[in-house]
């Protein structure tokens, strides 16, 4: 193994495993934000350190701090300890092991050699989320079982059977994509989606097999315990469900493996039905091989997208009343200038890109993969934002309506999409 | 050589596993034991290069099977109390045991015969999902339609028994 390889194994396993970490601060900050617009108010926006409050992610820090210290009450009636505390560890460790076989970029070649761009280089894709998913079911029914208490026990009871019956619909939908995809690791996936089809429409899994999105999006969902499927914690029927006897950091972590299941969802959702990492029209050898105006073009796009986004700053944080020397606006120039000295760095790299690089070259090659990360972790987050749509748009279901919807409707229409799928298949050759 | 290791940790978590299964008395300790089992299997069939296997055992026995069993544990809330007491458990292990030696005997001779063979991680695509479906639908075409229509036999046995039981209980 050369430097570059261990480098390179260091970066990708990083990527895989952080990731997910720091998109719980931009999970939990939308989620509250969005509650708030939904719900016509301002959401988080008191915490802050010397006045500069980012947005509401102050609050994520200030609540992380709290639960790190709070006491660590462990209730004298619970028996197994040991289960109790391994519960929190299963599904936080399960969620996050769930985007290893994530491809974030295109395979990288750097010095003639390839790098599969995923935590885990391995081409078993979709069955390995498929796996790791199901071992989350472990951490809710221990969690459930071991506190002793009778709303947890219902909590997990209802929360695992609806993660193993939404279970099979989600793997028929999987089967008939693959029918389509013709493989079944999600790097070839979504090397697939870059196509175009008549030349002008990206071939996604969300335009080839448009019922098998719908039924995956739906499982999905329900396998996060998201409204309208979050029967588990029912707040006015169940308290909390099946994490109601954990406190402090314990608590915590279950709260971060729900949004780090949540991130891992959807970046399998984006992955096999909105074309992963791929720019939409545009093909890594499309980008590789042109550069140059690639680089010009970023070049110009983002100090005009900076502008605007400079000028949402301002407009949004302000005070609600007028106010002599408001901190806020004067807050607001910080960010700003902050952005602009950031997109300063980034123009700078694009001269020389510019200046310098020729097509095919590692620079070249870097430039593509970064791209590609950045365009898929904006799809992640578009993802992520519809994740917190629907919480705050739908009621919650009745937990025989869940269960009909699972086994009566998605489970018939997902095995009718494999036969039509495969009628269609063989006919085209 | 770091092939060697990862067996010997895989092949004594799934040895401790089945001893824990076993010897616990607690019917939720002795499931997550096979549990443990299972997992530690599907690492050594992922050192025989089985890559398909491994996540068929992952998917369907760590995840599934086992799961349920938790599943149905914490559905009927079983304690230690609820179970038969088992005063002689020390004599059928140790009868157990001796009955069990001759076998072992002849399983180690077994075992001391077969050459030594280095391992080494079997390329070509061997044990590969699209592989093992190619064998499947070519080779063994006939044993595996066999196989899945005995599939299908227990799966609508098992409808038909879940519609007896609920025109029983109306």
């Amino acid at each position: 193994m050369t430097t570059l390889d261990i480098v390179m194994v260091i970066v990708r396993v990083s990527i895989s495993a952080f990731v997910p970490l720091c998109f719980l601060a931009v999970c939990v900050t939308m989620e509250r934000r969005v509650a708030g617009f939904v719900q016509d108010r301002s959401g988080p926006n008191r915490a802050g350190i010397y006045g500069f409050r980012a947005g509401g992610l102050v609050q994520n820090l200030a609540d992380g701090i709290k639960l790190a210290f709070k006491e660590d009450i462990i209730s004298e009636h619970v028996e197994h300890k040991f289960l109790y505390v391994l519960a929190p560890i299963i599904s936080m460790a399960a969620a996050i092991i769930s985007f290893a076989l994530i491809p974030f970029a295109d395979t990288l070649v750097l010095d003639g050699k390839a790098y599969v761009m995923q935590g885990i280089p391995w081409d078993t894709g979709i069955l390995w989320f498929l796996a790791v998913t199901g071992f989350s079911v472990y951490g809710i029914i221990l969690a459930g079982w071991s506190s002793t208490n009778k709303y947890s026990l219902l909590g997990a009871l209802r929360s695992a059977s609806q993660v193993i019956s939404y279970e099979i619909p989600m793997g028929l939908a999987v089967i008939s994509l693959l029918i389509v995809y013709g493989s079944i690791n999600l790097s070839d996936i979504a090397r697939f989606q870059g196509q175009n089809w008549l030349g002008f429409i990206p071939m996604w899994g969300i335009f080839l097999q448009p019922l098998a999105a719908v039924i995956f999006i739906v499982a999905a969902f329900a396998e996060c315990n998201r409204t309208p499927f979050d029967l588990a914690e029912g707040e006015s029927e169940l308290v909390a469900g099946f994490h109601l006897e954990y406190s402090a950091m314990k608590f915590a972590v279950f709260f971060m493996g729900e949004y780090v299941a949540m991130f891992a969802s959807s970046a399998v959702i984006v992955t096999l039905f909105f074309g992963g990492y791929n720019i939409p029209f545009f093909s890594t050898d499309f980008l590789i091989r042109n550069i140059k105006p690639v680089a010009f073009v970023m070049l110009v796009i983002l100090p005009v997208f900076m502008f605007y986004f400079a000028k949402w700053i301002r407009r949004n944080n302000r005070s609600q009343y007028p106010r002599e020397n408001d901190p806020r606006e004067a807050e607001a120039t910080v960010y700003i200038r902050c952005f602009w000295i950031l997109i300063g760095v980034i123009e700078v790299f694009l001269l020389a890109i510019l200046a310098f690089a020729q097509p095919d070259t590692a620079a070249a090659h870097l430039l593509v993969a970064l791209m590609q990360i950045c365009t898929f972790l904006l799809k992640v987050t578009l993802m992520l934002f519809v994740y917190v749509w629907v919480r705050w748009t739908i009621p919650r279901f009745r937990y025989d309506q869940l269960q009909i919807l699972g086994w009566q409707k998605l489970l018939p229409l997902a095995l009718l999409n494999i036969f039509v799928t495969g009628a269609i298949v063989v006919a085209l050759g | 050589m770091y092939i060697d290791t990862l067996f010997s940790i895989f092949a004594l978590t799934a040895v401790a596993g089945s001893l824990g299964l076993v010897l616990f008395r607690h019917p939720m300790r002795s499931a997550l034991c096979l549990a443990v089992t299972m997992i530690s299997l599907a690492g050594i069939y992922a050192l025989l290069s089985a890559k398909l296997i491994f996540l068929l055992q992952l998917i369907v026995y760590a995840g599934a099977v086992t799961a349920l069993i938790v599943f149905i544990i914490m559905f009927l809330n079983l304690r230690e109390k609820d179970l038969p007491e088992e005063n002689e458990r020390f004599t059928y292990f140790i009868g157990g045991a001796v009955v069990l030696i001759p076998v072992a005997w002849f399983m180690i001779k077994v075992m001391k015969s077969i050459p030594e063979v280095k391992n080494s991680i079997v390329g070509n695509g061997f044990g590969s999902i699209k592989e093992v479906g190619q064998m499947l639908f070519t080779n063994w075409l006939v044993p595996f339609e066999i196989i899945s229509l005995l599939l299908l036999v227990t799966l609508i046995g098992a409808v038909v028994l879940a519609g007896i039981r609920r025109e029983s209980n109306d």
